[in-house]
């Protein structure tokens, strides 16, 4: 198991906490320049943290506490494959020979490491291609010579720093599969960083979302998805309808709006707690005819892109947008229009509610230093 | 033709090129990675450059003037010349190979690391392959640059023929002695083996120069 828990100030703040199982692939999702790159290396020791401790198959690679550093394995002695972005291939080396230096220290014995470069290209489908040098591989054959490369050490851990950003799609979807076949046979831990939510959500078992340094929230897909920390991971999720209010024993306010919502009290929000709340795309539904608790609003934006339109709703009377997406077909069904009245409801089942600024919020830490 | 003078002058460029790249590659190797005294040891490294030849050989003089090596003294000889001759070379050795490595890209100093390799086996493998082109440029300006070396070089070891009369010297010889044919017949020989030599260093190992050849074809 990898376990991950290091502080930094510099060049670039970090404060991460993450844990991956062998056999796991975890995400590392955030906007650009988060520091999910940084993470990575901190973990290969290409960046030293200031403090913290990193833990790959009980060993030891990097123990610090109060700017003293206990343990620092180098680079070369921590059993971990890297994938760089641009893949970092030598060039000056053939594909094979890029892989065999890789087992330089492993294996003394040149044929024998010309061996196993050579299974690793036939196990990543790249054979025919021993003899090339780097610059005659296409984009998708160099990360796959990358990628042999990193796993031809046998590490204990995988890092992929954002291996699919620079390749089509075709091929990307290759990978994918070259990934998941890969990834049951090693069963190590392997930590993919990549900004695209879809990728993550499609291939990894558990995403840690990262904004400023800072890890946010690890969780499944599906409940990052569903139950976001705070209101920034559910903006970095990519949740567009997230409102605040006030939550008292069940009821829920609505900022700007004047409406109280009933939803499931869990206990754990303390009474006319100020939170932040979200509604995901399947829990709301828009009618045609007003419904007992549906919420009179106007089309105020309606925008289609080939089958898909997204509509943006203003509640009637308040300053509150409801942003929702339908198929076409819907649309017209619906007669919606622009500046058109349509019904909007609400499972309150499906609300989530969240403190408004979580303790590791980075505008929240932003502010207290502002302030300080 | 003075074939004697000729043979000195490709011996000293030879032993400098000998001693002065594998120096040269170390100090290159240690200014990539050199921290805020860079700028320093640059500037330092580089003045033989805008120094007055006469200017190195005075402080050489005084410098190493009653010095011996193994019981050789180190002006007027062909080792005090040689030691000159390193000693002007440095940048022309230094700077190819500098570049040379400052142009690897650090994910591939990175990618060694994270390939097991330790930082010996990463200069061996893959920086020293990488900078091939800059230490054959760097040796081709050595060598022109130290047939042609004249003002260090009578300063500190004079014209003592087959021991510090080097080609450049002769030259100069034979013009006092009104010798204008043998002065251009050594001067079209030296002339002739420093263009090849340029020639080599900015054609053959220079990549862009040859990309461009090949794009104008």
């Amino acid at each position: 198991m990898l376990k991950v828990q290091i502080k930094q100030a510099y060049p670039m703040p970090l404060q991460i906490q993450l844990e991956c199982l062998p056999g796991e692939l975890h995400a590392l999702v955030g906007p650009s320049g988060s520091g999910k790159t940084s993470t990575l290396r901190v973990i290969a020791g290409l960046m030293q943290a200031d403090e913290g401790h990193i833990q790959c198959a009980d060993m030891n690679w990097f123990s610090a506490a109060h700017a003293q550093v206990e343990i620092n394995i180098p680079t070369a002695k921590r059993s971990c494959g890297f994938l760089f972005q641009q893949y970092a291939l030598f060039p000056h080396l053939s594909a094979l020979e890029n892989i065999a230096i890789s087992l330089q220290n492993a294996y003394p014995n040149t044929k024998e490491r010309r061996v196993i470069a050579q299974q690793w290209l036939e196990k990543l489908g790249i054979s025919a291609l021993a003899q090339r040098m780097p610059h005659e591989l296409s984009g998708g054959q160099q990360q796959r010579v990358a990628l042999a490369r990193a796993l031809a050490r046998e590490p204990q851990v995988l890092l992929l720093d954002e291996p699919f950003s620079a390749i089509d799609i075709p091929t990307r979807h290759a990978l994918y599969k070259t990934l998941a076949s890969i990834r049951k046979e090693l069963n190590i831990p392997i930590l993919l960083v990549t900004h695209d939510l879809k990728e993550a959500s499609l291939l990894a078992d558990r995403i840690t979302v990262i904004d400023q340094g800072i890890s946010l929230q690890t969780a499944s897909p599906r409940v990052l998805f569903q139950k976001p920390r705070n209101s920034r991971v559910a903006q970095l999720v990519g949740i567009n309808n997230i409102y605040t209010g006030i939550f008292s024993a069940g009821s829920l306010s609505w900022d700007g709006c004047n409406r109280v919502l009933q939803v499931l009290d869990k206990g754990k929000i303390p009474a006319g707690q100020k939170v932040a709340w979200v509604i995901p795309q399947s829990g709301i539904s828009v009618h045609e005819q007003a419904k007992p608790n549906s919420l009179v609003a106007t089309v105020h934006q309606l925008s289609s892109i080939g089958q898909i339109a997204s509509i943006q709703f203003q509640i009637k009377d308040s300053d509150v947008f409801v942003n929702w997406e339908a198929s076409s077909a819907e649309v017209k069904r619906l007669s919606i229009q622009l500046g058109s009245e349509a019904h909007i409801e609400f499972d309150t089942k499906q609300i989530h509610i969240m403190p408004l600024r979580p303790i590791n919020d980075p505008r929240r830490l932003q502010e207290s230093s502002q302030s300080s | 033709m003075d074939f004697d003078s000729i043979f000195l002058s490709l011996k000293l460029a030879l032993w400098t090129i000998a001693l002065m790249i594998p120096l040269g590659v170390w100090c290159a190797y240690r200014l990539v990675n050199a921290g805020s005294f860079k700028v320093w040891l640059e500037a330092g490294l580089a003045l033989p450059l805008v120094l007055p030849p006469t200017v190195l050989g005075y402080y050489f003089l005084v410098g190493f003037g009653g010095t011996t090596v193994l019981g050789i003294p180190l002006v007027f000889s062909f080792t005090g010349i040689l030691i000159a001759s390193l000693i002007v070379n440095i940048p022309f050795a230094i700077q190819p190979i500098q570049r040379a490595f400052e142009s690897i890209d650090p994910q591939i100093r990175e990618a060694a690391k994270v390939c097991g390799l330790s930082p010996w086996q990463a200069f061996r493998f893959i920086e020293l392959p990488l900078i091939w082109r800059g230490i054959l440029s760097a040796s081709a300006l050595t060598f022109a640059h130290t047939l042609g070396e004249f003002g260090v070089v009578l300063m500190v070891g004079g014209a003592i023929p087959g021991e510090t009369k080097t080609a450049s010297i002769a030259i100069y010889d034979r013009v006092q002695s009104f010798d204008t044919a043998g002065a251009g017949m050594l001067s079209l020989l030296l002339l002739a083996i420093s263009l090849i030599a340029i020639a080599l260093s900015y054609g053959l190992f220079n990549p862009r120069y040859r990309q461009n050849q090949l794009g104008r074809n």
